[in-house]
């Protein structure tokens, strides 16, 4: 019979693999989807076109399915990726395209006066993107990419289906073995408060930077 | 005086149109250095347009147009319009500064951060090199303890003041006005006003869009009366304001006094 404390420390390990998938989802994610948005917006019209595709393909499938396709299809196209590998794979491609349409959207809010001076002050495209457009445009995605950072810690849970040892496989194992239903809540508390967390370094970040917005 | 003035801008033939709408028809202007010029007219007339034309907000569709005698657009053989490469046009666009009706300050800059922007990030300054001018430029528009400020902060005369010292910091020759007071409430058009006399005082170019008739016919030099994509009339501010030729004049400065 395990204790309390084994099974805190049991679900303490799944957590460890939650948190990697996290981590590294939202670190690769947030980048790709700020290329992929500004691709997006670009003149190139297959450059264009082409991330509209991607997004529409993210969006318009489940992500369950993204992850099986990506676990089960690359094997056998002779890609071997360790499976935290593939579930990266997949949850990378999918929150791009998120936060692709979502800096999208915050892009096209900065006023096209704020271009409009920085271009007659001299300023190349890129250095407008930089220094004017993309600091402003952080500001105003902020609750949206909260949104999505907090599905993105529920929707780690999605690798049970690999057979990856996440929080909530864990507690579901422990669960079915001992016929007790505490673990489900101790899952419950390490998602809130990982959630807790985030929702708090959200509001730090927004008051950050909203300083200049009174 | 009595000398040949420098051409500082000269539009020749300038056409252009949005759609099927024909907004320019043909402008011909020169702005000498030093001189102040106010173009006038009702709204729709084209005269934003013009402005906009002359830094390349806006292409035009035929005509020139020079700039301290170089081309930035051009006339070929074959009568089609042709800009200068990116690099002639970013050289000859940098000898003039803008302000906008919307004051267009970055938001998420304090004022001195607004003033330094470009000095550093396109003439490559040093921060220690252009401090002191952006000091001196905001003691000059009033603002100096405002420095730390963000714009959200200021009042639209005080924000339109820093847009002013902004365009100043990059050390124009030629000032582009676009509606500069249009969006300000009544009270507060007559700071951005003085500043701008200011400005006319110590000889700068200034080209000014503008619903201020008094403005015009105090500072200016010279102004253009437009309408329906067309200059109408020009002329000295003192014999067009108080003997215009033309009907169309006569009868939008009726309306405007």
């Amino acid at each position: 019979m395990n204790g309390i404390t084994d099974t805190v420390l049991l679900m303490l390990e799944g957590t460890e693999t939650t948190l990697e998938i996290f981590v590294i989802t939202l670190v690769a994610a947030l980048p790709l989807g700020l290329l992929a948005s500004l691709g997006r917006i670009s003149k190139l019209k297959p450059l264009s076109r082409l991330i509209e595709f991607y997004i529409w393909l993210m969006r318009g499938t489940p992500l369950m399915l993204q992850l099986l396709f990506v676990y089960f299809a690359l094997p056998m196209a002779g890609i071997m990726l360790p499976d935290i590998g593939a579930a990266l794979l997949a949850f990378i491609l999918n929150y791009a395209a998120y936060f692709a349409e979502i800096f999208r959207a915050g892009i096209q809010g900065v006023s096209r006066g704020q271009y409009e001076a920085a271009r007659t002050l001299g300023m190349t495209y890129g250095q407008t993107m930089r220094r004017i457009v993309i600091p402003q445009m952080i500001r105003h995605v902020l609750p949206p990419v909260s949104n999505e950072t907090i599905n993105l810690v529920k929707d780690t849970s999605l690798v049970y289906i690999l057979a990856m040892n996440d929080l909530l496989r864990v507690a579901r194992t422990i669960v079915q073995r001992e016929f007790d239903m505490t673990p489900f809540v101790i899952a419950a508390i390490f998602y809130l408060a990982m959630t807790f967390v985030l929702t708090w370094g959200f509001k730090k970040l927004e008051a950050y930077y909203g300083k200049y917005d009174m | 005086m009595g000398d040949e003035q420098e051409i500082m801008v000269r539009l020749h033939q300038i056409h252009k149109t949005f759609g099927s709408n024909e907004v320019l028809n043909g402008i011909d202007l020169e702005v000498k250095k030093g001189e102040v010029l106010a173009i006038i007219g009702p709204s729709g007339s084209g005269k934003s347009t013009t402005l906009r034309c002359m830094n390349r907000l806006e292409e035009v569709d035929s005509g020139s147009i020079e700039i301290e005698g170089e081309f930035l657009a051009e006339e070929n053989g074959e009568g089609v319009t042709e800009y200068a490469d990116s690099k002639t046009s970013r050289r000859l666009l940098a000898h003039m500064g803008m302000v906008f009706q919307q004051f267009n300050l970055f938001p998420h800059m304090t004022v001195m951060q607004n003033l330094l922007e470009a000095p550093i990030h396109v003439k490559k300054q040093s921060a220690d090199e252009v401090l002191p001018l952006a000091e001196e430029l905001l003691r000059k528009v009033g603002l100096y303890d405002k420095r730390d400020s963000y714009p959200s902060r200021l009042s639209g005369g005080q924000q339109q003041r820093v847009a002013i010292a902004r365009a100043l910091a990059m050390d124009p020759d030629i000032m582009l006005f676009d509606e500069p007071t249009s969006a300000l409430d009544p009270e507060l058009t007559g700071e951005v006003l003085k500043t701008m006399r200011e400005l006319a005082e110590d000889h700068m170019t200034m080209v000014v869009v503008t619903h201020e008739m008094a403005f015009a016919r105090e500072v200016a030099h010279h102004v253009i009366f437009m309408a329906d994509g067309g200059i109408i009339e020009e002329g000295a501010p003192d014999k067009l304001f108080s003997d215009p030729e033309e009907e169309r004049t006569k009868a939008f400065l009726q309306n405007m006094l």
